[in-house]
């Protein structure tokens, strides 16, 4: 070891060593509230979206999506395209959707003639419920009534968004239906077929193509629909863990599942806005860092800085007795990167000891999703590296200031 | 060993120039005991400053063992501070945070020592002022007498060629005085050159060679022993 590194080293530990606890605490108190500022403001704010693509991934898309091409109502030869994934060995589990726009009315039996329709556009969806449950498991959202058995007979849940209670949203050409509960009829409109059903039960969740639908039992659904190709409009193809979403897509693009279908990982499904919203939010949190990076930096610096200036005296003997300016200075480095470690450290076991199982635990409620805290270990320790980084130059500077100073000057106080 | 031609030392403040040191020649030979005394404000301890080299002189010459300072870079100057002199302040001048030894240790181990033998010849020169008992203790554990008596410790432990001491009892009591000189004159004895700043004439007159400065010139010098 360098001799001036060896005696920075001896004269930090015994500096720290022996340095008040307040005042330790407090500079350590400092940098634990930087490291929280650096990862916590930036993963709430990507937390937030990324509850949202969460909720997306599990609630809708799951790992791979395969969907109808884009001037198509339905996926053509889906019965080979789902023997295909049905010899994907990463497949864990899929559920195939059919799908068609369409209405729903509730106020049918009791409006007068010339009252207007209480309607709503809905996407009407036939699923089987167990292997809907399997993959996406949207029968955990149901909030009034029941999930649909694979036997039910004219009934449906509906999405919460089409209700009322549920959206109290008055946007013009957008409506939701009124009074209607588990147990009321309302009417669907399908291509021209209209069928009663009874409401069995209501969703809710915060991805709007769950919430926005109306489910029934395929078999049935496809007598509505008139569809008797077994062509449906949708499969959400769920992975074994470990398993490798673009590699799935890749495969069955490689297989030609792409002619008929798109085929999509989660994250290929996203919407634009959502991706162009977590990368502004991400620059945001960056901006935030940033500026805590700045405050600490700069604490970092008077806290050196008044140390050195009070210390100038022993600093001045320690030159005069020989001591290398160099392994003074170095000294200052260690300290410096033993409060930017402890201060990480400690941070780090705040964050993923506490915060980040709090969060996951207790999301944060917001309109368009469940919050949670994002913290990849990898950035996380870039963000540790750019704080010890930044907390050495920030104590290097102040202590060379003052060891730079005439070494009598400093010995007898003069200025 | 250590000389000085002319030696002149002035300090500004703006535009006034304050003249401290009016042209010095001093010669000090190894092994001797030289005492500088002085009424405040004579230059006694600027002149300690110059031949210890903590400080430049602006004009004249100093020669130490051969070596004109003048030509020193400060790397040079810091290694013979560390090397070849020793320092006892009036007010100690230990660092707070280190014990008695690692006080004493740690120019050993800037000399490159390894840890066991700097501790190990830290302790040989604190056992010599009899403070081997005090070895763990803090500066603010120890009383002004035992504290001077680890910094001169400090001084001596890698055997320096002088040993510098700038008014080492003016903040002691009288008994605490007389242990730091009996140290210093037993140092002489042994052959250590010493240069000591003093008010006090009683310690000066212990010192083989007497200089009186006054308004930055030798003004008188007187032999006390052989």
């Amino acid at each position: 070891m360098p001799l001036n590194v060896r005696i920075g080293f001896f004269l930090a530990v015994r500096a720290l060593r022996r340095a008040s606890l307040w005042t330790t605490g407090l500079i350590i108190g400092v940098m634990v509230l930087t490291f929280l500022n650096l990862v916590v403001v930036s993963g709430i704010l990507v937390g937030l979206l990324e509850g949202a693509v969460v909720a997306v991934r599990t609630q809708y898309t799951s790992d791979v999506i395969v969907s109808s091409l884009n001037d198509k109502k339905y996926i053509e030869n889906s019965p080979n395209l789902i023997s295909l994934i049905n010899t994907l060995p990463e497949v864990s589990a899929y559920t195939a959707r059919y799908r068609e726009g369409g209405t729903v009315e509730a106020n049918y039996k009791t409006r007068k003639e010339t009252d207007k329709p209480n309607t709503a556009n809905a996407v009407l969806v036939g699923i089987n419920p167990a292997k809907e449950k399997a993959v996406t498991g949207i029968d955990s959202s149901i909030v009034e009534g029941s999930f649909l058995s694979p036997d039910d007979y004219d009934k449906v849940v509906i999405g919460g968004y089409l209700l009322k209670q549920y959206f109290p949203v008055e946007t013009p050409g957008f409506t939701t239906l009124e009074n209607v509960g588990v147990g009321t009829k309302i009417r669907m409109s399908v291509g021209g077929v209209v069928r009663e059903v009874t409401v069995k039960g209501i969703l809710k969740s915060k991805v709007d193509e769950v919430s926005m639908r109306v489910y029934m039992v395929d078999s049935q659904f496809r007598s509505l629909i008139g569809r008797s190709d077994g062509n449906v409009a949708e499969l959400a193809l769920k992975l074994k863990p470990g398993a490798d979403p673009v590699a799935v897509r890749d495969e069955l693009l490689s297989r030609g599942a792409g002619i008929n279908a798109k085929v999509q990982t989660y994250d290929d499904a996203q919407p634009k806005f959502l991706k162009d919203i977590i990368a502004t939010f991400n620059m945001l949190g960056t901006a935030f860092s940033s500026i805590g990076l700045v405050v600490a930096s700069i604490t970092i610096f008077i806290v050196v800085f008044i140390n050195a200036i009070t210390r100038r005296k022993f600093i001045g003997i320690l030159k005069g007795i020989g001591i290398h300016g160099r392994a003074i200075e170095i000294s200052y480095v260690f300290q410096s990167v033993f409060y930017a470690l402890v201060g990480s450290g400690l941070g780090l076991v705040l964050v993923y000891a506490f915060l980040v199982p709090f969060f996951d635990a207790h999301p944060i409620d917001f309109p368009f999703s469940d919050g949670i805290l994002v913290a990849p270990l990898g950035s996380t320790f870039f963000r540790v590296g750019l704080l010890v980084v930044t907390t050495v130059i920030a104590g290097f500077i102040p202590a060379r200031m003052i060891i730079r100073k005439n070494t009598l000057d400093s010995i007898l106080g003069r200025n | 060993m250590i000389e000085t031609k002319k030696l002149e030392r002035s300090f500004k403040n703006g535009d006034v120039e304050t003249l401290v040191l009016k042209g010095i020649d001093f010669k000090a030979d190894s092994g001797e005991f030289v005492a500088i005394m002085g009424r405040s404000g004579a230059g006694k301890s600027t002149f300690l400053y110059q031949i210890s080299l903590l400080d430049e002189p602006t004009g004249g010459a100093i020669t130490i063992d051969g070596h004109d300072t003048h030509r020193m870079s400060e790397d040079e100057r810091m290694k013979f501070r560390l090397n070849k002199f020793g320092y006892v302040f009036q007010d100690y001048a230990l660092l707070p945070e280190l014990t008695a030894l690692e006080n004493v240790a740690l120019p050993l181990l800037m000399q490159n020592k390894s840890r066991k033998q700097a501790y190990a010849e830290a302790q040989e020169a604190l056992d010599r002022v009899a403070l081997g008992h005090r070895l763990h203790n803090l500066p603010s554990q120890l009383s002004g007498g035992e504290q001077q008596r680890v910094s001169i410790s400090r001084a001596i432990a890698h055997k320096p060629a002088v040993l510098f001491a700038d008014e080492p009892t003016a903040n002691l009591d009288n008994e605490s005085s007389k242990t730091i000189m009996d140290i210093f004159v037993e140092l002489h004895q042994e052959g250590q050159t010493i240069i000591m700043v003093t008010h006090e004439e009683e310690y000066a007159k212990l010192a083989g060679r007497l200089i009186r400065l006054d308004d930055g010139r030798i003004i008188s010098e007187t032999s006390h022993r052989g």
